[in-house]
């Protein structure tokens, strides 16, 4: 395969899990600009497990995802009382300190002779488990697809459940779901840890396959593009969000034409998708639409 | 079975709810009526816990409910549909009443984490059953936000059923409706009564009202004005002087 594309590809397969953890919170009616944080949290601890302790990439996988889980418990359950644009906020200022942190974050160790590990701004170099492993880009491709596909088993599992239902009902009406008797509170902070989780594994892929993490590249715009993927694929389903990422990074990236005006044209994309389709393209209606036709075609087919 | 003792809200300057006392008994079906902005969806929320009380208290089987929240209230028994319709839009129709199953057993907290992700076969049951009783059965697939105004006040008493209450708070069930669809209503509301649910039923459809009720109290600038039967409550003067002087004069006229 080319490796132009196997890489565009890991970008788009990497990216979609931040986006997907933007679009669980989104869900629950909730905007989060700060999901950068803990696939920041994750691509650190990931790397710090393989690179400075000697884990396996999996367990090194593992306890990335769980810290960012972790973290994103511990910042959801104060800021989740706010509403609203405060808890927007609160997630941008969370993210924008996390970043900061990183930025003066040193821990290094020596091995073999050479200094390993966070350095400040400078960053994390020499994440380099993948490669010492021997593990091609196409083979790596394959298991940041593989474990997408497993996430959006989950949501697809999820939108089955009561659990999807109920995350959708806070969405749309967290009053009359309190009212249901459910407490809105503890499943947006659910919500929240799943989401945390997600991005983690999002952060944990990206540095093993970059080799190099720098605290700048987890800045907000990050975070806006997370959002955003959701916004515009749709938030009737998990692939919703993918749709986005494929737009942004797949088709506008790859139109050289517009290479140096991507950002405003993805801008005024999202600006416009905003006022046609509030709910993006592949919105609740669409998709219940879609789930019809699919059912009465199968029904045809016997 | 509830007890509203000289129960107060007051907005700013407004006495929404001024000094109101009533008993609703076990099994009745108790009308709430008065003109235009007397205080009846005030009342309403205030014993289901959507506002807090200024002063009085609010009692549930002798409990002191005054302070609770909503879904407190939900789980002490009450439940209530709302004057403008309340559903969840993007969801399906049976997705809004199973839901509905959900807060039940969430607060009813046996085998929580097991029920929790899978669907559990008595809360469908009962789904189904309510979807039949509200005639709602052919549209289980369809958007809340897509169903006819009848359909949606349908689905909106059936997802409070849902909840198996003990006391049914109705807020205007019939507004909106015709004829055929009152008359449906009344028979619906009979049979819900038979399975012993007290029902507090706020409406300004007199034919509705007056047929269905046990007892009916009316209020006038959040003062109860009038209680009795049907029959009394119709003959009693200072009941006709509201309506006729009243702002919703005109409105209780053409209803009834
Ligand atoms: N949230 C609120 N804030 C301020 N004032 C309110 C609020 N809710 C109700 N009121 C006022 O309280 C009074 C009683 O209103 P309420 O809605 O209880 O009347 P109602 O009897 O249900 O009338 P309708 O028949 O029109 O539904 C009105 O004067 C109304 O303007
Ligand atoms: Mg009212």
């Amino acid at each position: 395969m080319d490796p132009y594309l196997v890489s565009v590809l890991s970008n788009i397969g990497m990216i979609s899990f931040i986006a997907l953890s933007a679009y669980l919170l989104l869900l629950t009616g909730e905007i989060s600009f700060g999901q950068q944080a803990y696939f920041a949290i994750s691509a650190y601890g990931s790397g710090i497990a393989t690179a400075m302790w000697g884990w396996p990439f999996w367990a090194g996988l593992l306890w990335g995802a769980t810290l960012a889980g972790l973290a994103a418990t511990l910042v959801a359950i104060p800021t989740l009382r706010l509403r609203g644009l405060y808890f927007s906020i609160a997630t941008l200022a969370f993210a924008e300190m996390v970043r900061l942190v990183f930025e003066i974050f040193t821990y290094q160790v020596e091995i073999d002779g050479e200094l390993v590990g966070p350095d400040g701004s400078d960053g994390f170099r020499d994440i380099r488990y993948i490669y010492d492993s021997n593990v091609t880009a196409f083979e790596y491709m394959l298991v940041i697809y593989g474990l997408l596909a497993l996430v959006l088993i989950g949501f697809f599992v999820l939108e089955r459940a009561r659990l999807g239902s109920v995350f959708r009902m806070i969405g749309e009406d967290p009053m009359l779901t309190e009212m249901q008797g459910l407490n809105a509170t503890a499943y947006k902070v659910l919500a929240a840890a799943m989401a945390g989780v997600i991005a983690g594994i999002g952060g944990g892929l990206y540095a093993h396959l970059t080799t190099y993490v720098e605290p700048k590249i987890f800045n907000v715009m990050l975070g806006v593009h997370s959002l955003a993927y959701g916004l515009i694929g749709g938030l009737g389903t998990a692939l919703g969000p993918l749709l986005g990422v494929g737009i942004d990074i797949g088709f506008l990236e790859s139109i050289r034409a517009i290479s140096g005006y991507r950002m405003i044209v993805f801008g005024g994309l999202v600006a416009v998708l905003l006022i046609i389709r509030p709910r993006g393209i592949l919105d609740e209606a669409t998709v219940h639409w879609l789930r019809r036709r699919w059912r009465r075609w199968i029904h045809a087919q016997d | 079975m509830l007890e509203l003792k000289v129960l107060s809200k007051h907005f700013g300057g407004v006495r929404a709810v001024d000094d109101l006392s009533l008993a609703v008994e076990k099994g009745q079906i108790f009308g709430l009526i008065g003109p235009n902005g007397s205080g009846k969806s005030t009342t309403v929320n205030l014993i289901c816990g959507v506002f807090p009380v200024t002063s009085g208290r609010v009692l549930l089987d002798g409990k002191d409910i005054t302070r609770a929240q909503p879904h407190q209230t939900l789980a002490a028994g009450i439940a209530r549909t709302f004057q403008n319709i309340r559903l969840f839009g993007q969801l399906t129709v049976w997705q809004n009443l199973w839901v509905a199953q959900n807060g039940l057993e969430d607060r009813q907290r046996e085998n929580f984490l097991r029920r929790w992700m899978s669907g559990n076969r008595r809360a469908r049951e009962s789904v189904e059953e309510l979807l039949e009783f509200s005639g709602l059965a052919d549209k289980r697939d369809a958007l809340a936000r897509n169903l006819a105004f009848g359909e949606q006040r349908r689905l909106e008493l059936a997802r409070a059923l849902s909840a198996k209450p003990k006391l049914l708070l109705l807020d205007e069930p019939a507004a909106g409706m015709n004829l055929e669809e009152v008359g449906a209503l009344d028979d619906r509301l009979r049979k819900i009564q038979d399975r012993g649910v007290t029902i507090l039923l706020v409406e300004h459809v007199m034919d509705l009202v007056m047929g269905v009720t046990d007892r009916i109290a009316v209020l006038n600038f959040g003062k109860k004005i009038a209680e009795g039967t049907p029959a009394e409550i119709q003959d009693d003067p200072a009941v006709q002087e509201a309506y006729l002087g009243g702002a919703g004069g005109r409105r209780a006229a053409a209803a009834g």
